[in-house]
Parts: structure tokens; sequence; C-alpha cells
């Protein structure tokens, strides 16, 4: 059965329609990375399915239930963000207790483990902490929480490079050992994305992709080459991307070529290669550089 | 499977980790190989993506399953790797010499010349 299910579920504030009636099922115990450009209802979409607000309209259902003030759904399930406010008078030791008594399956050594290892005293109030060090002791939580759905929205906020990569080595190793759903949401897709199973696209109100991330870097290819070489091979290839740095030309192309047409390209000078699943996203989005790049060429030809 | 030079899918990677530790004798005939959980561990990458590299060695009958106790290697993995790598591998790597080769004007026995005095280095 599905940890989570949307059918037409749609949610308006006011007039304005964030999400437009979505279909969608996330199954048990798979890491599931939620993108999509700022304000297209990534946060929006996490906070319905943890209950936190209401949807408009359509059955959203989490663990079988409606999580809007659902208690049960609140038990199993952390939601983890950095608007996280906890009282000002407790130290990071007493919200250790207190996470203690909420959650079933909290693990409170591991949380000291990991607290004294990303130099978190626990004498230290939450409120006082930096920007990076609140989203380390939130993702800790996150961690040590072991709810059956966890839910982490931009978890690395603030966080410098060490500790970014450590967090999500952290989480795939405990996710390992006690398998769980879990959802993803990050900017930066190409540091999370070896640890994804599948990826949700959200885009235009709605869901754009939905499949395993192998799925999404297997639509594309890359070619890079001479823009005049590159040209010639226009009209036979679905061009997604284009993209120029200095004298190399890159198109992202709909991944259909025979071999023979590989070779031909690969005898013309062309690279071909993979693209990842970040550049995959970066193109079907037009987030690429060349977006920028544009702009400029169009003033020249003025 | 597509044939690329650059940078490959992570599975396709593992795939080829795996082959490379059939080939260079790490891991033997009926040697027991790492599972999806352990690859995940080991590359830092999620299991269902190690499994998909698992998968393409079953499916090319390089591995085999034993019911409860894990996957295996093939009693003839290591020469059917060999096959392979010397039809695939190696031939793409020559097309790619020739490439660079036509590029640069050379003719066949000035390559062969190139082999030959590498050999020598070498020896």
């Amino acid at each position: 059965m599905p940890v989570i299910t949307l059918e037409n579920v749609t949610k308006r504030y006011r007039s304005t329609t964030i999400l437009d009636q979505l279909n969608l099922e996330i199954r048990e115990n798979t890491i599931t990375g939620l993108i999509g450009r700022n304000g297209v209802g990534k946060t929006t979409l996490m906070k319905m399915i943890a209950g936190f607000i209401k949807e408009s309209d359509g059955e959203l259902r989490v663990f079988g239930e409606r999580p809007f003030n659902s208690l049960s759904v609140s038990a199993n399930m952390i939601f983890v963000d950095d608007m996280m406010g906890f009282p000002d008078a407790m130290t990071l030791e007493d919200l250790l207790l207190e996470f203690n008594r909420f959650y079933e399956n909290w693990d409170g050594e591991l949380a000291k483990r990991l607290l004294k290892y990303f130099r978190l005293p626990l004498t230290l109030n939450h409120r006082v902490l930096s920007k990076g060090k609140r989203s380390t002791f939130n993702a800790i939580v996150g961690i040590a929480a072991r709810c059956p759905l966890t839910m982490f929205d931009e978890p690395i906020t603030g966080m410098d490079a060490g500790a970014r990569s450590d967090f999500y080595r952290a989480l795939l190793k405990d996710y390992l050992a006690h398998p769980r759903t879990i959802l993803l949401s990050s900017h930066h897709m190409e540091e999370m994305e070896d640890l994804l199973e599948d990826i949700l696209l959200i885009e235009g109100k709605g869901i754009a992709f939905h499949s395993s991330i192998t799925e999404l870097q297997e639509k594309f290819i890359k070619f890079q080459g001479k823009e005049n070489v590159l040209k010639q091979y226009a009209n036979q290839y679905a061009v997604i991307h284009r993209t120029s740095t200095g004298p190399l030309t890159e198109w992202i192309v709909d991944n259909e070529h025979t071999k023979a047409e590989l070779t031909e390209l690969k005898q013309a000078g062309i690279r071909v290669s993979a693209v990842s699943a970040s550049e995959a996203y970066l193109a079907m989005t037009g987030q690429t550089r060349g977006g920028v790049d544009d702009v400029f060429d169009t003033m020249e030809y003025e | 499977m597509i044939d690329m030079d650059g940078e490959k899918p992570i599975y396709i990677q593992i795939a080829e980790w795996l082959e490379t530790e059939i080939i260079d004798g790490t891991l033997q005939a009926d040697d027991k190989v790492y599972s999806q959980y352990q690859l995940a561990e080991l590359f830092n990458i999620n299991p269902a993506t190690a499994g998909k590299g698992l998968t393409i060695l079953l499916d090319a009958e390089l591995i085999y399953k034993k019911r409860g106790l894990g996957t295996f290697v093939s009693a003839d993995a290591r020469n059917k790797l060999l096959t392979k790598r010397k039809d695939g591998t190696l031939r793409r790597l020559v097309q790619e010499l020739l490439n660079e080769a036509a590029l640069l004007g050379l003719q066949d026995e000035q390559l062969i010349e190139l082999i030959q005095a590498e050999r020598k280095e070498r020896s």
C-alpha cells in the first residue's frame, strides 16, 4: 500500500490556485526528491501531507487517513524545515527528552552521537544557534525520530559543504538500517541525486515528472561540439536545451538515436555523454546558464 | 544499454565496477557478490540504484541468485566478460583511436609503430 495518495488534490489560497488536481502515489520505503523552481508549491504540498494545512479539494490520504488534524499521522510523521521553533527556555538536551516522549522510534543515543559529531553542545539553547547549526540540529532530529514518513524541506539551508555531505551520508546510513518513506526537497539537486530513488517534479501547478531517477536521466543525452558541426544535425534531434560556453556548444536532446547515428556523431568530433539527473531537471525547467546568455546574444543582434 | 564515453549513469558505473572486480579476480567464481545494501553504503547511493546495477549482471547471467543466501559469481563470468570487453570496450577504444588518427592525418603504419614503441617502453 502506498504511504501517500493524492486524488485530484487542489490547494487554493483565496482565489489563487497553487496546486491543481494532483494525482500521486508515494510508495513505502522510497526516498523521493521533491524538486521544482521557487514558489511552485513544494512546501505547500509537504505541509498538506504533514497535515499542517488543509487541502481545498480532492482526496489526500497519508497512512490511509486524512492528515489534517490527525494525531496518528502526526505521531508517525516528521516535517523538518528551517521554521521549526522551540520554546526559548529549553536547551538541546531538554528538546531531546521531549522528542523521546513523542516519537515512538526515537533513537536518543544516535541523536546524541550525531550532535557530538557536529559539535552541538547539549547545554545550548536552540535560539542561539547559527543558521547552519540550527539546520544541522533540525536535520539530526529528522533522522533520529525514525518516523515512518520523514519529510525534509530544504534541510541543508546554511550548512557548509562538509555538513551537507555528512548529513546526506548519515541519512542514507540510517535509512539502510531502518528503511522508511522519505521526502526531500532541495535546490541543490546535484548534491542529493545519488541518494534518491524517485524524482517528483512540480511545475505549472501540477506534476511534470514522477518516476525513478534513472528514468529521468535516460530521457536525455548530451552532445558537445563546435556549433557549426552540431548545426548539421539540428533537424535530426529534438533539442531540449542548448548552451554555449566559449567555443563549445552543448545540446541536451531526447535520448532517441541509433548506434550508427552515434558513431557518425563521434566521427564528426561530437562528444556524446549521459546527463546527470540534475542536468536533466535543469534542462526540463529551462534553468541552464544559456538562459542568461541569450539575453546578451539578442542584444548583439539588435 | 546506450554506448557512451562521458559520464555514465551510476547504476552502469556500479555494474562496470563489479565486472572489473570479476575480471581482475577479486571476485572469483562462486564468490558471494555485494548485496545492494552493501553497494549503497560503499558508494553512498540509493539501494534501488545499486540494485539496478546488480540486475544488469543478473540479466547477463554473470551472477546468479541463491534463495535466501544472496548473489554469487557465475562459473563462466570471467570468460564472458573478457570476450565482452574485447568486442565492446576495446573496439570502442580502437574506434576513438582511429578518429584521433584521422584528425591528425596519421596512417595505419604510423599507428602500429606507435603501439610497438609503447610496448618496447613497457618491457
